[in-house]
């Protein structure tokens, strides 16, 4: 861990600074760390390293770049017109927008100026572009982001500044970098929290912004007993047996994979696409269906949304009515099996003409409503009848009593196809 | 039917029990080499033969018919003395207390006349087959079918059955099967009857013995039918009748269980006071340090009580007439059970690592215990069984009193009030067991003392369990297992105060040692029921057990993170 042993030789040097009473010119340390006397600018073709920067910033200066041939051009022309630093992201990566283009941006950015003018504004700037670049929940390019900070000015040194919240911009931005961090569910690590100590002093509302997420994130860390993975399968079927095991949550159910998605070519040379079907059903829903009764209609309905994310599949379901209570048959108990005299070794029932006390009757509960029962679910990638069909047809090997219920498909118009939030075109076909 | 005086057998029966004796006990000194079966998974032919010739195969067949003709109490000896070797013990009570049983008691002259006398001379075995692999305890959930064939003179067996003692090698076989069955009202109902079933009917195919952790040499396996032909004069009872003889049977054969354990034990405290009184360990005998007296204290209690409640229970089935005595005798075989599994454990543990090797026989022992507590009803079952068999008959009984609680008559709730405040003032309870016209000895008031307590502390949280739970008692298991452990124990009590009452009586050999036992057993019977009565009155963990298992058992696996785990 170099940071916190870097941090630690830093802070000796101020320290030393301030004990000698004048500015100090150059030292060399052990390690080839040197120091600079405050005033002395930066040019860029000396290989000194700058003062400000934190000691995990490579020293090597590669050859310049398209991009920070730009950002010369711009300072050396001094133009007035408005430049955000919004374009500089903007040209960093016209083609391909990744994490090692972001890393450049902000390099370059930390090289241009010794002082760091406009970091406040750039940091604004890129926290907005991280989504772009699919950086946001990289620690480490945060962490790099905070780097842009200058070290050691922000940090209150008497008490007047301790009073009056020193450097305000400074710290709110510092806040939101954290707020940021927070919102993509990051926990920062012992790297964030030496860069905040050197940036802004131990007391400052970033500080306290960090410590804040320390004492919560943790104790919200197992919160979701159920908890969807930020990575998802690609493969549909893969996804489908995600999200149906998601849904059904019995240890004992099966996926079966009624049909893998294929493209066939049929005679008169046509493409015809065959969608993926993928069912579950546990044991005791198939014992349910065994005895369900042929003259009542099974229901295939759907399709039914189930968000993962950012993501949203489509399941149908196979269910019917419930049972009116007048047509409910009592499931009838053979008396000899199971009466208080006759059991083989003890009496499931005892013939006592005594109720249970209301202190311990908790048979009543507002949350149960009595609905029908569910059959089977699926996931297919069309939602079409024919589809479910099939899957119908696949569950009858297993259920054959599936032959004499009538199977009436309530399907809506809904999507025909796995959906993604990002470049969602809504397919909503009509009908 | 009343547990005093402790039954007792006539002078001229006692002397035939010792002439009986005496043979068997040399022959299971000697010629049974233990260790050999264990071994070899097998019970030699010879060891067989010897068994026949004692006649241990007809014990309580009746002379008429070839047997030994013995009562229940002398069966109960002989036990004893079997037990000394599991496999002969379970092939012995597979083949007589439960196999051939159903001929015996539920059997017509016709068909004990055809099958007893081979039974008895051991030239055929019989087999007991009920148990299926989808039915184990639930006995009512049997798929083996018997059908009628078109003639109406035979029936067609088919089905599996399970792990059936002596399977490999039964000539007769008592199988239960589900017949079709018109009854009274002309609704055709599925019920199970009773079949002696003949290996020579065809169409029986034994599987392979299975390989067990104890009881080794006795034969286990599968049995299966195919369309095996039984003629209808094998029905044993009337078709549809099965379900009470097979209740009848296999609460008949459980009481003995007690005595064979306490056989066991007391064969146990000899092999190892032996080791303890020659050990030495820091320049004492181990006899002399507190931990192994206590071990040795646990297991003549054990086989004191054991032996007491067998006795009591074999001396009251004696009784004339057919008394049920189902309750008691399942008592004896939880009690006996665990209580056999504790005590072999403990005289291993006097061992040490002497105990664990195979070189000495308590591993042995300790292998053919554990299946006490699994055969003839779990004692999770039998636990069940006591408890809701008392709560049926306290029910009829208080039915009345708590609806008249329940709905809230204000003399009644008075009387009640007034009733506990006075329990809570006066604490005495007075059955009458001791005093002047007590059945109990005055040397053990103070135990039976306790015992009226406990038994009257027992009544009123019997009551309470069915004002607050009424019929649906029977899904609350964790209160029902308390209730039976009660029980248990207040018949253990009264067994060993009748016990000691009649040695202190007559002047038995070293009644005063009895008295001790008695007296200590009680003590501690005491405090152990205490606390299950406690319990009991709502101040218990079961809520909580509940929960925690329905976690686990919801997720299948061990729920909490690993002590090591960091969430940053």
């Amino acid at each position: 861990m170099n940071a916190p042993r870097h941090l630690l030789r830093i802070q000796c040097i101020g320290y030393v600074a301030r004990f000698l009473g004048k500015p100090v010119q150059r030292v060399i340390l052990p390690a080839g760390a040197h120091l600079q006397t405050p005033g002395s600018q930066h040019n860029y073709g000396q290989l000194l390293r700058p003062f400000h920067c934190s000691a995990v910033c490579s020293t090597s200066r590669p050859s310049q770049t398209q991009l920070e041939k730009t950002v010369e051009d711009e300072t050396l022309n001094k133009d007035k017109r408005l430049v955000t630093h919004d374009d500089l992201f903007e040209r960093a990566a016209r083609d391909s927008k990744t994490k090692a283009d972001f890393n450049r941006v902000v390099d370059v950015f930390s090289k241009k100026d010794i002082r760091r003018r406009g970091h406040v504004e750039f940091i604004y700037a890129a926290l907005k572009k991280m989504p772009e670049f699919g950086v946001e929940r990289d620690l480490t390019v945060y962490n790099k982001l905070l780097d842009v900070f200058p070290k050691e000015v922000l940090v209150p040194r008497n008490f007047i500044q301790r009073m009056f919240n020193h450097y305000p911009r400074q710290q709110e931005c510092g806040v939101q970098l954290l707020e940021q961090m927070e919102i993509y569910g990051l926990m920062p690590n012992v790297e964030t929290k030496v860069l905040l100590a050197q940036i802004f002093g131990e007391k400052s509302h970033p500080m306290r912004k960090y410590q804040r997420i320390m004492y919560w994130f943790p104790k919200f860390k197992h919160a979701n007993p159920f908890p969807v993975p930020h990575v998802l399968p690609s493969d549909p079927v893969e996804l489908a047996r995600f999200s149906l095991t998601r849904i059904a949550d019995d240890l004992d159910a099966k996926i079966s994979i009624y049909q893998y998605p294929s493209t066939d070519i049929t005679e008169p040379g046509e493409e015809v696409m065959r969608p993926h079907i993928v069912g579950i059903q546990s044991p005791d829903q198939r014992s349910l269906l065994a005895k369900h009764n042929p003259c009542r209609p099974v229901f295939v309905e759907g399709p039914f949304p189930l968000w993962l994310r950012k993501t949203c599949v489509h399941y149908y379901l196979l269910r019917a009515d419930p049972i009116p209570p007048e047509e409910k048959v009592e499931e009838e108990f053979d008396l000899e099996m199971i009466g208080p005299e006759q059991s083989l070794f003890y009496p499931q029932r005892v013939e006592l003409d005594l109720e249970r006390d209301m202190g311990d009757d908790f048979s009543f509960s507002v949350d149960d409503v009595e609905e029908g029962p569910v059959y089977a679910m699926c996931m297919a990638g069309q939602g079409d009848q024919a589809t479910l069909s099939q899957w119908i047809s696949g569950l009858q090997e297993t259920c054959p009593i599936l032959g004499q219920i009538p199977t009436v498909f309530r399907l809506d118009s809904g999507p025909r196809e796995l959906q993604t939030s990002s470049g969602a075109q809504q397919t909503r076909a009509g009908g | 039917m009343s547990v005093f005086p402790y039954p007792e057998i006539s002078k001229e029966e006692l002397e035939e029990l010792h002439q009986l004796v005496q043979p068997v006990e040399k022959f299971f000194n000697e010629d049974v080499d233990s260790k050999k079966i264990d071994h070899e998974a097998v019970i030699p032919p010879e060891t067989l033969n010897g068994l026949k010739e004692l006649g241990l195969f007809g014990i309580q067949v009746p002379e008429e018919y070839g047997g030994l003709g013995l009562s229940n109490t002398m069966y109960a000896r002989l036990g004893e003395i079997t037990s000394l070797d599991g496999a002969i013990a379970v092939t012995l009570a597979a083949h007589q207390a439960i196999g051939l049983k159903g001929i015996l008691i539920a059997g017509n002259d016709a068909q004990k006349a055809k099958y007893l006398p081979k039974l008895a001379t051991g030239e055929h075995i019989a087999a007991f087959c009920l148990t299926e692999p989808g039915s184990g305890s639930d006995a009512a959930s049997i798929q083996t079918r018997a059908t009628l064939t078109e003639d109406g003179k035979h029936f067609l067996l088919n089905g599996t059955k399970f792990w059936i003692s002596n399977g490999g090698w039964a000539d007769i076989m008592t199988v239960f099967a589900r017949t079709e069955v018109v009854d009274k009202d002309g609704q055709k109902k599925d019920k199970i009857t009773a079949f002696i079933v003949e290996r020579a009917f065809g169409g029986v195919t034994s599987g392979k013995p299975e390989d067990k952790l104890g009881i080794r040499g006795s034969n286990t396996c599968e049995i299966t039918f195919e369309d095996t032909k039984v003629p209808i004069e094998n029905v044993i009872g009337e078709v549809g009748g099965g379900f009470k003889v097979a209740m009848n049977i296999l609460n008949n054969g459980r009481f003995s269980m007690g005595s064979a354990g306490a056989g066991m034990i007391k064969r146990l405290i000899e092999l190892t006071s032996e080791y303890a009184g020659t050990r030495k360990q820091f320049n004492r005998s181990l006899s002399e340090f507190g931990m192994i007296q206590d071990k040795f204290a646990t297991m003549a209690l054990n086989a004191f009580v054991m032996e007491s409640m067998a006795y009591l229970t074999a001396g009251m089935m004696d009784r004339p007439g057919v008394p049920d005595c189902s309750l008691e005798a399942a008592m004896v075989k939880v009690f006996s059970s665990e209580g056999s599994w504790t005590c072999v454990s403990e005289a291993l543990q006097v061992l040490g690592g002497l105990g664990f090797t195979k070189n000495y026989p308590y591993e042995r022992y300790l292998r053919d215990c554990r299946i006490l507590q699994i055969f003839e009803g779990t004692n999770e079952i039998l636990r069940m069984y006591i408890a809701l068999t008392g709560m049926q008959y306290a029910g009829k009984i208080l039915t009345g009193k708590i609806k008249e609680m329940k709905k809230g008559n204000v003399g009644v709730v008075f009387e009640i009030l007034g009733k506990k405040l006075k329990d809570l003032v006066v604490k005495t309870v007075d059955f009458g067991l001791t005093g002047k016209d007590g059945v109990v000895h005055p040397s053990l008031t103070e135990s039976a003392k306790m015992f009226e307590q406990n038994a009257a502390h027992f009544g009123s949280t019997v009551e309470s369990l069915l004002y607050r739970y009424g019929k649906t008692i029977v899904d609350e298991q964790l209160v029902l297992k308390k209730v039976a452990d009660v029980l248990i124990n207040l018949y253990a009590m009264t067994a060993v105060l009748s016990r000691t009452s009649r040695s202190i009586s007559i002047g038995l050999r070293s009644h005063d040692h009895e008295v001790l036992l008695t007296n200590t057993f009680c003590k501690d019977a005491h405090f152990k029921n205490n606390f299950l009565l406690t319990q009991l009155q709502k101040k218990d963990n079961d809520a909580n057990i509940k929960k925690i298992a329905q976690e686990v058992l919801a997720k299948r696996a061990y729920v909490c993170s690993h002590p090591l785990d960091r969430t940053f």
